[in-house]
């Protein structure tokens, strides 16, 4: 017990000191002197003011959202389908999400014009939320109808692989400039979220990774299998549905924001069983959480290094950067 | 009992999870617009269709149209001389004081226009300063006088702030993207530039009058633009009366669609005005149309000039796919590239200072079809493919 209490209390410390970080670091020659006047009050300078407290700061925040709930996202997949490489992309949300934004990229000069227009960037999110809503009713349609989270599983990375399908049909057809608008669009990227969008994704994303709290109890039943679960009293069926849904909301909006993130949600939980040595979802709900938004704000702050001036996409640098540091942990562990 | 709770808990937790994600909504924009008096004069555009500058006693209005929606502008720009703030303005559209003193360029295409203009040391940023062929913007690249801001969709945001520029100009796609968002939430008017999506080189060459009210040079503009068009109907005028008896392909294949200009677009005016056959001609398509292989074969298989290619040698095309020899241009050795003026990190003149010369490219195509027409001119932009012993 008191070792885990030291884990989280060295978690919380680095977190705290990763997101500090990425506030004092940027393209930007800024001394840390005015980053920190321009956090508590002024530097004297409205453009310096502006980096820090409204690029900045929404964008390390977004990071530490982004990473929590992609991992936490994550964990419930994994033991929802007792699938050690289940993430929260296995329910074919993010192919869904990337589905919207291709639609509306590529019919970007089209009827949908006007609404563009009016909506600005917040119409990609738009876009995204009401792709990934699509593939999660479809899931949910599914798993209503059938009892096998096995089948559920393959069900949704099927509804992921049509989605791309779809992406890539639409790309083929696309002009050279939509086409670069939306390959941006699936580099990832934490910068996009304003603080006028910033309610919005955080409402539903803390909802989501609250309620998670929430089904620790189930979530525990769940990892004895299901028949088990089912004999101590757990209801599978509802607690499938919630679960997914949480997953489904979650992944969808990060994913809408922010572009997709890979890599995060499916290794993170395993390193959070491998530091705390259990699967017990009390310790390994916050555990996860805590894991991923470290990670998520590293990777953020590496994706800051310029190369040839231009700055790295997220999405790449979860993997390349977050994949070195896992697998050193696992071989001096030997295991996950 | 314990089955009861723990569904119970399920469905409380999923409420207020619902409960939550309800309870946030967003802020939406409002915008009004009116227009205050007439203006006394505006500026003559004879070929631009995409922007309209007119001039009031306290300042000048610039409308960007919106090619996608014609119920509103693009943009509108109202812009002031004096150094107090303006109370006369109207209450809709960016507000400006001119002439801008430094300028972040997110477009290559206005290079030209701002050397002529002898605005070029304005410049204080641009994007993918690597492919930029302008030896004076190179020169100031290496100097570090100009900031490269990387990609020019994912512009380096945090470097473009600390610049402080008066404006940014950029191309306006049918989207908003969030990078002009942020930067005009800072406080950063964005210019947006839509001659890419004019149908005529004069056309696009006239949004020089365009950037030049920015920096109250619209006189030498007019001026410039005058000459441009001067000349480039002399040189259509060569073409005048010769028999039409050639014609043209254009474009390439790019990961198996070939992109070719439809019937409304630039490339099909220039052919036009270079007295050349082109198949798609009547088309109405404004942008470009993707076409396979096999319809390229068909359509084009015996055009008599390929302007576009990608290509720097006959053997180089035939090692891409030696299909192409069976088209008549490829084997006449009637093939163009558009790589004359290119340096080795990939900076190319044809997509800088072209827009800004249609007496050059229309120049171009009449020399390379009708050389005895243009004794004197060597090519600007375009190159014919190096011959090989490959075919």
């Amino acid at each position: 017990m008191k070792r885990n209490a030291l884990f989280f209390s060295i978690l919380v410390i680095l977190l705290l000191t990763a997101f500090f970080c990425d506030l004092f670091v940027g393209n930007a020659h800024i001394s840390i002197g005015e980053t920190w006047a321009a956090l508590w009050g002024s530097s004297g300078d409205v453009i310096i003011d502006e980096i820090v407290r409204n690029y900045r700061m929404p964008k390390a925040l977004t990071s530490i959202l982004a990473g929590a709930s992609l991992s936490v996202a994550g964990l419930l997949m994994q033991t929802l389908f007792r699938n050690p490489l289940a993430g929260p992309d296995v329910l074919g949300v993010s192919a869904g999400a990337g589905l919207g934004v291709a639609i509306l990229t590529m019919l970007n000069g089209s009827f949908l014009y006007p609404i563009i227009s009016t909506l600005g960037s917040m119409s990609q999110v738009i876009a995204a939320v009401a792709g990934a809503a699509l593939t999660l009713l479809l899931i949910l349609f599914v798993s209503s109808r059938i009892n096998d989270s096995i089948t559920i599983l393959v069900l949704g990375m099927i509804f992921g692989y049509v989605a791309s399908a779809a992406v890539t049909i639409l790309q083929s057809f696309a002009d050279p400039d939509s086409l670069k608008v939306f390959v941006t669009w699936t580099f990832g990227s934490t910068s996009n979220v304003t603080w006028s969008k910033m309610p919005i994704m955080a409402g539903i994303v803390v909802s989501g990774i609250l309620s998670s709290f929430f089904l620790q109890k189930n979530l525990n039943s769940l990892l004895l299998g299901e028949h088990y679960a089912s004999t101590v009293g757990l209801n599978i069926k509802s607690t499938r549905i919630v679960l997914i849904t949480i997953t489904a909301l979650v992944t969808g909006t990060i994913t809408a924001f922010t572009g997709p993130i890979a890599f995060v949600g499916v290794v993170i939980p395993h390193f959070a069983r491998a530091l705390f040595g259990t699967a017990n979802h009390k310790i390994v709900i916050p555990g996860t959480l805590l894991s991923g938004s470290i990670l998520m704000i590293i990777c953020d702050i590496i994706s800051q290094i310029p190369l040839s001036n231009r700055t790295l996409p997220i999405n790449a640098v979860t993997a390349l950067f977050g994949a070195p540091m896992i697998i050193w942990i696992v071989l001096k562990r030997k295991k996950l | 009992m314990n089955r009861l709770r723990i569904k119970n808990n399920a469905t409380l937790f999923f409420g207020i999870f619902v409960f939550l994600f309800i309870g946030c909504t967003g802020k939406q924009k409002s915008s009004d617009s009116f227009l205050e008096g007439r203006p006394h004069s505006s500026t003559t555009i004879k070929y631009a269709k995409g922007f309209r500058i007119e001039h009031f006693d306290e300042y000048t209005r610039l409308t960007i149209l919106n090619p996608w929606d014609n119920s509103a502008p693009y943009q509108t720009y109202n812009l002031y001389k004096d150094n107090a703030e303006n109370n006369n303005l109207p209450s809709d559209g960016t507000h400006l004081r001119i002439p801008l003193e430094s300028i972040v360029v997110n477009t290559f295409a206005y290079f030209d226009f701002l050397d002529r203009l002898g605005q070029l040391d304005k410049i204080s940023g641009i994007t993918d300063g690597f492919r930029v062929y302008n030896p004076k913007i190179l020169r100031r690249i290496a100097k570090d006088s100009i900031t490269d801001l990387g990609d020019p969709f994912k512009m380096n945001l945090e470097k473009t702030l600390i610049l402080k520029p008066n404006a940014i100009l950029t191309s306006a796609y049918a989207q908003r993207d969030q990078y002009s968002e942020r930067l005009v939430q800072a406080g950063i008017p964005v210019i947006y530039n839509l001659e890419w999506m004019e149908n005529s080189p004069l056309a696009r060459a006239e949004w020089i009058k365009m950037i030049a009210v920015f920096f109250d040079k619209e006189v030498e503009a007019d001026s410039i633009f005058d000459q441009v068009e001067k000349r480039y109907l002399e040189v259509k005028d060569k073409v005048d009366g010769v028999e039409k008896k050639y014609s043209v392909m254009a474009g390439d294949n790019f990961q198996g669609t070939w992109y070719v200009p439809g019937g409304k677009s630039f490339n099909a005016c220039l052919f036009r005005d270079a007295n050349l056959n082109y198949y798609y001609e009547d088309d109405d398509n404004s942008g470009s149309i993707g076409l396979d292989i096999e319809t390229i074969l068909t359509q084009f298989g015996k055009a008599d000039y390929w302007f576009g290619c990608t290509a720097d040698s006959y053997e180089e095309l035939n090692q891409k796919d030696p299909k192409y020899r069976l088209l008549k241009s490829v084997k006449d050795k009637h093939v163009f590239n558009n790589k004359n003026r290119v340096t080795s990190s990939g900076g190319n003149d044809f997509f800088e200072s072209a827009i800004a010369n249609p007496d050059l490219i229309l120049s171009d195509l009449i020399k390379a079809v009708y050389p005895e027409l243009l004794p004197q001119y060597h090519f600007t932009y375009i190159k014919p493919l190096k011959t090989d012993n490959a075919l």
